[in-house]
C-alpha cells in the first residue's frame, strides 16, 4: 500500500512537470519576470525612453535667478538616471516662444515682485509628469530663497540653518508598533508583490488537484484507481504531489527572478538605485527585521495552508462529474483567496480593528492576513500561533470529515447539484 | 472462489441489493443480468471493495475482500475508464502497478497481449487516437494484465466487431483455463448463452431466476417450434389452445407454445402439408429475460 502511495504521488507529479500547460506556463513565467525586471531596457530598446529629456527655456526678467534655478536642477537630478533636464536661458519673447512651444519644452519666466521677491510662470503645452514638475517645483523654491537671500543681504550660513529639516528622534513606546511610520509605504510596496507568488501557487494548487481528480472522475478511471488504493491514499498522494509541485514551482520563481535580475545587472550584481532605495526604506522601515522574525511561523503557515487549500480542493473536486462542476467548486475558493489578499494587502486600513484580527485567524485567510497584521504590527506572535494551531485543528477535521465525503464523492456520478451532493455525501454512513 | 453471501445495500432508504447469494467457482463464468437500475453495478462495486455491504458478506478464496486481496481482481467496467491522455503503455503499467505489479513484468506481459489483440504497433499511441473498439481492447488488457482470480466483465463486447469479439472470446477462455472466476455482465444474451454455465438475474436488486443456464432454459416451460413449409394453416394453428403467437422469421415461422405439451398439437395439424422443417426449441435466454423482467430491455 506504502509503494502503491509513492507511485500515485511520483506519477502525478510527474504527469503535472511533463504536462503541457506546465512547460507553456513555465515559459511563459520566465519572460513576463525577465522582462518586467528588465523593463526599462525593453522600452529603451524599442525606442522608447523612460529618461525622457525635458527641454526648461528659462527667461530670466531678475537677471539673477536663470543660474541657480539651472544649478538646482542639475543638483536635483544628479543621481536620477531616469530623468533629463535640461535647462537654457533664452532671450526671445515670451509670446513667441510660447507659440512655438514643443511638447517636451517647458518655459519658465522670472519677474520681479516686490513683496515675494520673484515669481515665476511655468508654461508647457501638456501636463508635465509628476516628477518633472517635483523636480521644477524643487529648483523654482531654491531659485527663490537664493534671490530673498541676495536681495535681503541675509547671511547664508543662517539662512541655510534656518531652511534645514529639524533633526528628530523618533520613540515607539510599544513594542506592538511600528519603529517607522514609512512602514506603511513598504507595507503597500514590497507586501503585495511578497504574497503575490504564493497567492498564484494557491491558484495552481487548487486547479492542479481539482483537475485531476476530475480528471479521473470523468474518464471513469477513478473506479478502477479506487477499486485497487484506499480513497484516503488517492486523496493524500494528490495532495502530497500537488503540494511538491508549487513547492517547485515557487522555487522556479525565484530563479526566473535571479536569472531577470543578472540580465538587468549584466551580471555584475549591482542594484538599480530606485531598488537599492526601496530596500534601504524595506531595511530602516524595521519590515525586513519583522520579516525574518516571523520567517519559521511564516514557512509553517505556508506549507499549513497549502495543504488545507488542496484538501478542500481534492474533497471538493470529488463531488465533480464534469468541468462545469469543477470550475463551480473553484469559485468560493478563489473568492476566499482573493478576499486574504486583499485584506493582506489593506490590513494597515483596520487599525486596531477587532474584525481584522479575528479575521488573521480563520484557515484559509490566516496566512496571508496574518503576517500582513504582524509587520505593521496590529498582531503578536501569540495570535500567529494561535493562527497555526486553529489551521492544524482545521486540517484535522477536514482529514476526518472531508474523506468521508471524497470516499463517497470520486463514486458518486449522480446529476444532483454538487451542493446537495456535497451535503448527503456528508451524512452519508458509507465510511 | 468467490461467494457472496446474503448481501444487502441500501442507499438511503432505497434498497439496492436485497439480499443476493451467489458463488462462482475457479474456472467459472458466471452472469449477473438485470436491466439497468437492477443492481448490478451496485453488486459489482460490492464486490470490488468500493462499497460497503449493508449486511452480509463477500469471501474471495475464503477471506473477506479488502485491499489486501483486490490485486487480484480485475474489473472491466462499462463505460471506459481510461486516462485517455496517456499512451497506451503508460495506461496498461499505471493500472499493473496499482495491481502490484512491477514495471518490467508489466511491459513483458503487455507485449503478448498486444500480440494477441493484434494491435501491438499501438503500444505508444495515446488512448484518445485510437477506435472504441481498440480502447476496449486496452481496457480489457489493463484489466488481466495482472492474470486475476476473479474477473469480472460488465459488457466487455461494447464496441467491438465480431473478430474481434472472437479475440477476446478466445483470451476469456484462455484465463478461464488458468482457473480465473469469471462473472460476465451484459445486454446482449447471445453473449450470455455462449459464455455462462450459471447465471442470475436480477430484479430490484433481488435475485429472480438463479442456476445452471441448461436448467433455467429446460425448466421454462415455454417453447418455440420452427417451421419451414408451404401453404400452412397458420390460423388453425393459432387456434390451437396453448399457442401463444406465431412469428414469421425469414423463409420460416417460429410458433410459441406455453409447454412442450402442446407441439403434438401443432404437429398433428401441418403433417399433411409439404414442410422442410420442424424442430422444438427452448425458449431464447432473451425469452426468458424478457419474461422475468416483464419488459423490453435494451
Amino acid at each position: 500500500m506504502n509503494n502503491k502511495f509513492w507511485y500515485l504521488t511520483k506519477q502525478s507529479l510527474r504527469k503535472k512537470l511533463k504536462s503541457k500547460w506546465f512547460v507553456g506556463v513555465n515559459i511563459m513565467l520566465l519572460v513576463v519576470i525577465v522582462a518586467l525586471i528588465n523593463i526599462n531596457s525593453i522600452i529603451a530598446f524599442f525606442g522608447g525612453d523612460f529618461s525622457e529629456k525635458t527641454k526648461v527655456l528659462v527667461i530670466d526678467n531678475t537677471e539673477i535667478s536663470y543660474s541657480v534655478f539651472k544649478e538646482s536642477i542639475e543638483e536635483l537630478i544628479k543621481e536620477d538616471d531616469t530623468k533629463e533636464i535640461v535647462v537654457n536661458k533664452t532671450k526671445e519673447p515670451e509670446k513667441q516662444i510660447s507659440k512655438n512651444l514643443e511638447d517636451n519644452q517647458v518655459l519658465i519666466v522670472f519677474d520681479n515682485d516686490e513683496t515675494s521677491f520673484v515669481t515665476a510662470k511655468v508654461i508647457s503645452n501638456e501636463k508635465i509628469d509628476n516628477t518633472t514638475y517635483q523636480y521644477i517645483s524643487q529648483g523654482l523654491n531654491t531659485a527663490k530663497t537664493s534671490v530673498a537671500l541676495i536681495k535681503t543681504n541675509t547671511d547664508p550660513v543662517l539662512l541655510a540653518k534656518i531652511s534645514s529639516p529639524m533633526d528628530t528622534e523618533r520613540i515607539v513606546l510599544s513594542d506592538e508598533k511600528n519603529v517607522d511610520e514609512n512602514m506603511e509605504m513598504v507595507m503597500g510596496s514590497i507586501f503585495p508583490t511578497l504574497i503575490l507568488p504564493f497567492f498564484m501557487l494557491i491558484i495552481f494548487l487548487v486547479q492542479m488537484i481539482g483537475g485531476e481528480i476530475c480528471e479521473e472522475k470523468t474518464t471513469k478511471s477513478m473506479e478502477i484507481i479506487i477499486s485497487n488504493v484506499s480513497p484516503k491514499t488517492h486523496l493524500l498522494s494528490k495532495v502530497l504531489s500537488s503540494n511538491l509541485f508549487v513547492i517547485l514551482q515557487g522555487l522556479l520563481l525565484v530563479i526566473y527572478a535571479a536569472i531577470g535580475i543578472l540580465i538587468s545587472t549584466k551580471g555584475q550584481l549591482s542594484i538599480d538605485p530606485n531598488v537599492d532605495s526601496l530596500l534601504t526604506a524595506t531595511v530602516e522601515s524595521g519590515f525586513l527585521d519583522k520579516i525574518l522574525t516571523l520567517l519559521p511561523a511564516i514557512i509553517i503557515m505556508m506549507i499549513l495552508s497549502f495543504l488545507a487549500y488542496s484538501l478542500i480542493a481534492g474533497i471538493l473536486a470529488s463531488m465533480t462529474t464534469n468541468m462545469e462542476d469543477f470550475s463551480q467548486i473553484q469559485t468560493p475558493i478563489m473568492l476566499v483567496l482573493l478576499a486574504g489578499y486583499y485584506l493582506a494587502i489593506m490590513a494597515g486600513m483596520f487599525d486596531g480593528s477587532t474584525f481584522i484580527r479575528i479575521l488573521s485567524y480563520v484557515p484559509f485567510l490566516s496566512c496571508l492576513v496574518s503576517p500582513s497584521l504582524y509587520i505593521i504590527g496590529q498582531i503578536n506572535m501569540i495570535d500567529v500561533l494561535i493562527s497555526i494551531l486553529v489551521l492544524i485543528v482545521t486540517i484535522f477535521i477536514m482529514i476526518k470529515y472531508g474523506l468521508r465525503i471524497y470516499k463517497v464523492g470520486i463514486l458518486n456520478y449522480s446529476n444532483e447539484k454538487i451542493w446537495s451532493r456535497f451535503a448527503k455525501a456528508l451524512k452519508s454512513k458509507d465510511m | 472462489m468467490l461467494q457472496v453471501k446474503n448481501i444487502v445495500k441500501y442507499y438511503g432508504k432505497n434498497k439496492a441489493v436485497d439480499n443476493l447469494s451467489f458463488e462462482v467457482k475457479d474456472g467459472e463464468i458466471f452472469g449477473l443480468l438485470g436491466e439497468n437500475g437492477a443492481g448490478k453495478t451496485t453488486t459489482f462495486r460490492i464486490i470490488m471493495g468500493l462499497l460497503d455491504a449493508t449486511e452480509g458478506e463477500v469471501l474471495l478464496d475464503g477471506k473477506p475482500i479488502d485491499y489486501s486481496i483486490t490485486d487480484k481482481i480485475g474489473f472491466v467496467t462499462e463505460e471506459r475508464s481510461l486516462l485517455t491522455k496517456m499512451t497506451v503503455k503508460e495506461q496498461i503499467i499505471f493500472y499493473g502497478v496499482l495491481k502490484g505489479m512491477r514495471e518490467k513484468d508489466i511491459e513483458c506481459e503487455l507485449k503478448k497481449w498486444l500480440k494477441e489483440f493484434q494491435i501491438e504497433s499501438y503500444e505508444n499511441r495515446k488512448i484518445k487516437e485510437l477506435s472504441k473498439g481498440n480502447q476496449q481492447k486496452i481496457q480489457f488488457i489493463s484489466a488481466v494484465i495482472h492474470h486475476p482470480k476473479l474477473l469480472i466483465l460488465d459488457e466487455p463486447f461494447t464496441g467491438l466487431d465480431p473478430i474481434n469479439v472472437e479475440l477476446m472470446k478466445k483470451a476469456i477462455y484462455s484465463l478461464q483455463k488458468e482457473g480465473c472466476s469469471i462473472i460476465f455482465s451484459s445486454h446482449q444474451m447471445e453473449h450470455i448463452e455462449n459464455f455462462c454455465e450459471k447465471l442470475i438475474i436480477l430484479v430490484k436488486g433481488k435475485a429472480i431466476v438463479d442456476g445452471y443456464v441448461k436448467d433455467i432454459k429446460k425448466d421454462y416451460k415455454k417453447k418455440n417450434i420452427l417451421i419451414r413449409g408451404e401453404n400452412l394453416p397458420l390460423k388453425e394453428i393459432e387456434k390451437i389452445k396453448g399457442v401463444t403467437s406465431i412469428v414469421k422469421q425469414k423463409d420460416e415461422y417460429m410458433v410459441k407454445i406455453e409447454e412442450e405439451s402442446v407441439a403434438p398439437k401443432v404437429f398433428a395439424k401441418i403433417k399433411e402439408f409439404p414442410i422442410t422443417k420442424y424442430d422444438v426449441t427452448e425458449a431464447t435466454l432473451n425469452e426468458i429475460f424478457i419474461a422475468k423482467v416483464g419488459g423490453v430491455h435494451e
